[in-house]
């Protein structure tokens, strides 16, 4: 049986950028096969060329962005080369990471039909595709839903739904889970593995979700430097963590734990799946007659004490916010931030995460209650002056990015603040520095690629140096190491005693970097206190919909077993996980009497 | 926040279920009939007609009400100018200053101002129980070009999400420090360069990708006739709307020219 893709030897350059520059290439000799209902994931950094490898799997690259292509790409036994892309929509379905620009028409069961209608297929039989498409992803009772009021899973769902329609063998994804929040990512890779466990289609699928992926696909392709670096089963690609990590890409979480566990313990630590990692370490444990748990963490500093609450940066009272339709989106939230605090925003989609950050720099005004800011009401100053106080950086870079190079965007604060020259160009020069856009500080932040986008967006921001600063889902997209860069500058801004806001959903980063989660839910504080103690709370985690990261359930399943629970980080398990191995194994005597000591990491 | 200049009412009524065309051929006949007959009393009685069909569609009272609230200013200004300026023959009413108010343009503004209040109520009836995925394949099987219609769908489609664009793409240069509280409408003008920018940059990136979008979903297949979801089929409360409205059609203009 030939394979489903078979992509050989694939070079690929797009046009140059500007008209003397030259092409960029992208592509450096492909090699890959996919056989029929595979779920293969393709890993690989911001800008390694995922999304173009996607693209030549239904001809997109190169019939609609030009370019040199050398090399063979062969889906379904059709050459790309030699087929327009309409023809290899028949079979080949693509999905993209942007639910709004893939969905064209006003109706679920509408959209559903628009390719079998572009096909020709009868009226009948289209009925029946809509029919059993929409069942596939879930969403029956959508038939006459407006798809511009769904959720963004549900979005994503009637995308793929639509490409089910079509009856294609091979579906392509793009990052399609990018922008969604937990529920939404999870309805999404379930419909996915059900197409092709039951339905034998065959799922390509570009993505960051290490995760899911470890969980969920069949195979990991690992795109590196324009060429596949590594390919084979979740398990098996995911233990070169050294590669991986030098090449700016991370690992499933228990992976990591697994190579710091080793590294601290110089025993070997292997972990392919929860099960897999509780299985193993709960043997050890047995084994080797762990020593108790310490108990549990010391507790946070109380705020009420903090004497800097009174100088509090942020005082929210009372605050309602009623959307102009009547839908209430904040009630009665009461909040106080002192500053230099690194605060999480949880909560579902459509919860007031967004809604409630904006009053913080003025861009919505309460409906009852008042926010001050640094004293200053919100209600009547004007939002250019709290702009110098709080900065904030968008969901989407795109949004915020218009001028005409990179050096003038990030130039843009510091003018408008009215700066120096002098000391404005020297701030823009070290940022953009930190954020390595020297040299692309004279070209169009437009022709950058995403990652980069959303780097200059935050060096914008960064470069007024407010005293707060607000990242709306700031790591959406983003590969292992573009993700750290960004929560290393943010961090290091965080040091300085500034504060930070982080609207997310990403619970790992939460637990390694936040020092207070806010959980939102219909409009209402939820719980607001230190992610340790959030995460020892099941039942407001399962209210809000948020999942514990892999390593802190871990530490609670084997909190039987001697270990603390509430672990935050790999380094912190590892860490409380060595100070419960007795020294040496067979001397337990010796061993009890040292049981006093803590590894001070436990504090952290 | 809805800006999807959807004026759409869900209801399931018999006057809803119309086939679309049927709906577009009683706005065409009603404009024709308020047209062709000058009276202030052919326009009362389209006002009441329509009145009643919207109170037979169960579209809320709220909601008509604000059609009537949108429209007063425009058919105050309507009357009260073609009562001052209309002149024309017949008493004067009064005088004020140089102006003359006569019978004649009294009643011309009157008349103005009910039709225009027709003429709005017979398409807010379109407006209300026709979505726009009907109203485009209303055109469509008027035998418009399929392309044509594509692009009024996606441009019905796009419209409120170009307008959420707007609006984030605002909010987030305001956060920059991008003053366009500014008093003066120049200086606002000027402030709002950068949002107009990043605006343009989002759209283009936006139809790029729709286009590859429409393109993955085989649109402009070779050889290959479109076939139809929801075709529109006339059922017998159709044709009986349709002989009706001939009818007053046909009707009124024999009276007229009589």
């Amino acid at each position: 049986m030939t394979a489903d893709i078979i992509v050989h030897n694939l070079h690929y350059s797009y046009p140059p950028l500007t008209p003397d520059g030259d092409p960029v290439p992208v592509l450096n000799g492909v090699n890959l096969e996919v056989q029929q209902g595979e779920f293969v994931a393709l890993l690989g950094r911001v800008g390694a060329g995922k999304t173009t490898l996607c693209m030549t799997l239904n001809g997109l690259v190169p019939h609609a962005t030009g370019g040199i292509f050398r090399g063979e790409v062969t889906v379904l036994g059709l050459n790309t080369k030699e087929h327009p892309v309409a023809d290899m929509a028949r079979s080949v379905g693509m999905v993209f990471q942007d639910p709004e620009s893939q969905l064209v028409q006003m109706r679920v069961e509408d959209e559903v039909a628009f390719g079998p209608e572009n096909l020709g297929v009868p009226t009948a039989e289209i009925e029946k595709r809509v029919n059993w498409a929409l069942k596939v992803v879930g969403l029956a009772d959508y038939r006459d839903r407006s798809p511009l009021l769904l959720s963004g899973g549900e979005k994503q769902r009637v995308a793929i739904a639509s490409m089910l329609a079509m009856y294609p063998r091979v579906l392509v994804l793009d990052e399609p889970t990018a922008s969604l929040d937990p529920e939404g990512k999870a309805a999404v890779f379930n419909v996915l593995s059900d197409l092709c466990s039951e339905h034998q289609i065959t799922v390509f699928m570009a993505t960051q979700e290490l995760e899911r992926i470890a969980r969920f696909a069949d195979r990991v392709i690992v795109l590196h430097e324009g060429q596949v670096a590594l390919n084979g089963p979740p398990a098996e690609v995911f233990q070169h963590v050294a590669e991986l990590q030098a090449w700016g890409l991370g690992v499933p979480q228990l992976v990591e734990l697994g190579h710091v566990l080793s590294q601290h313990t110089g025993q070997s630590y292997r972990f392919t799946s929860m099960s897999d990692a509780y299985r193993q370490l709960r043997r050890q444990a047995r084994k080797v007659r762990m020593r108790k748990s310490q108990g549990p963490f010391p507790p946070p500093p109380s705020r009420a004490a903090n004497p800097l609450a009174a100088l509090s940066q942020i005082v929210v009272e009372n605050l309602s916010y009623t959307y102009a339709d009547g839908t209430p989106a904040l009630r009665d939230v009461d909040l106080v931030l002192p500053p230099g605090e690194f605060v999480a925003i949880l909560g579902p989609n459509g919860s007031g995460k967004t809604t409630l950050a904006k009053h913080f720099d003025g861009l919505l005004k309460p409906t009852a209650g008042r926010v001050l800011i640094e004293r200053r009401d919100t209600r009547t100053t004007r939002v250019a002056e709290l702009a110098r106080l709080v900065g904030y950086v968008f969901q989407n870079p795109d949004h915020q990015i218009f001028a005409p190079t990179v050096r003038e965007e990030i130039t843009f604060g510091p003018r408008i603040q009215e700066l120096p020259v002098t000391i404005a160009s020297q701030r823009v020069d070290d940022v953009m520095a930190r954020f390595r856009l020297t040299p692309y500080a004279e070209l169009p932040p437009a022709l950058l690629g995403f990652g980069q986008r959303r780097q200059v967006a935050l060096a914008a921001v960064i470069v007024t140096q407010p005293k707060v600063i607000i990242l709306d889902e700031p790591t959406g997209g983003l590969d292992g190491r573009s993700r750290q860069e960004l929560l290393e500058v943010v961090a290091s801004f965080n040091v300085l005693g500034r504060t930070v806001i982080l609207i997310t959903h990403d619970m790992r980063l939460v637990a390694e970097y936040a020092n207070r989660a806010i959980v939102l839910l219909n409009g209402r504080i939820l719980f607001d206190g230190p992610p340790r103690a959030l995460f020892r709370q099941p039942e407001i985690l399962a209210q809000a919909g948020l999942a514990l990261p892999p390593i802190t359930r871990l530490a609670d399943r084997l909190e039987a077993e001697g270990m603390a629970a509430g672990m935050l980080s790999s380094a912190e398990f590892a860490a409380a996980w060595q100070a419960r191995l007795p020294v040496k194994h067979k001397r337990k005597k010796k061993a009890r009497r040292t049981t006093g000591k803590e590894s001070t990491s436990d504090a952290g | 926040m809805r800006a999807d200049f959807n004026l759409y009412v869900r209801r399931d009524t018999w006057l809803h279920r119309l086939d679309p065309r049927v709906k577009l051929a009683f706005v065409v006949e009603a404009t024709a009939l308020l047209f062709l007959w000058p009276s202030i009393w052919m326009a009362v009685g389209m006002v009441a007609f329509c009145s009643i069909v919207l109170w037979l569609t169960h579209i809320p009272a709220v909601q008509i009400g604000r059609a009537w609230r949108t429209l007063a200013p425009l058919m105050l200004m309507v009357f009260v100018l073609t009562a001052l300026f209309g002149g024309g023959p017949g008493q004067v009413l009064f005088p004020i200053g140089p102006l003359k108010v006569t019978i004649g343009a009294t009643y011309r503004g009157a008349l103005l101002a009910t039709r225009l209040l027709a003429l709005a109520l017979i398409f807010f009836f379109w407006l209300f129980t026709t979505d726009q995925a009907a109203m485009v394949r209303g055109f469509l099987a008027l035998r418009i070009p399929y392309d044509w219609g594509l692009t009024l769908a996606l441009a019905l489609r796009y419209l409120p999400i170009f307008a959420g664009l707007f609006q984030q793409v605002r909010e987030a240069q305001q956060a920059r420090g991008l003053d366009l509280e500014q008093r003066s409408f120049w200086q606002r003008l000027n402030a709002y360069r950068p949002v107009l920018v990043a605006m343009v940059i989002s759209a283009l990136r936006h139809s790029e990708r729709l286009g590859w979008a429409l393109e993955a979903r085989a649109l402009g297949t070779r050889g290959v006739r479109r076939s139809v979801f929801r075709p529109l089929r006339l059922r017998g409360i159709d044709v009986l709307v349709l002989i009706f409205l001939t009818l007053t059609l046909i009707g009124g203009i024999t009276l007229r020219v009589l």
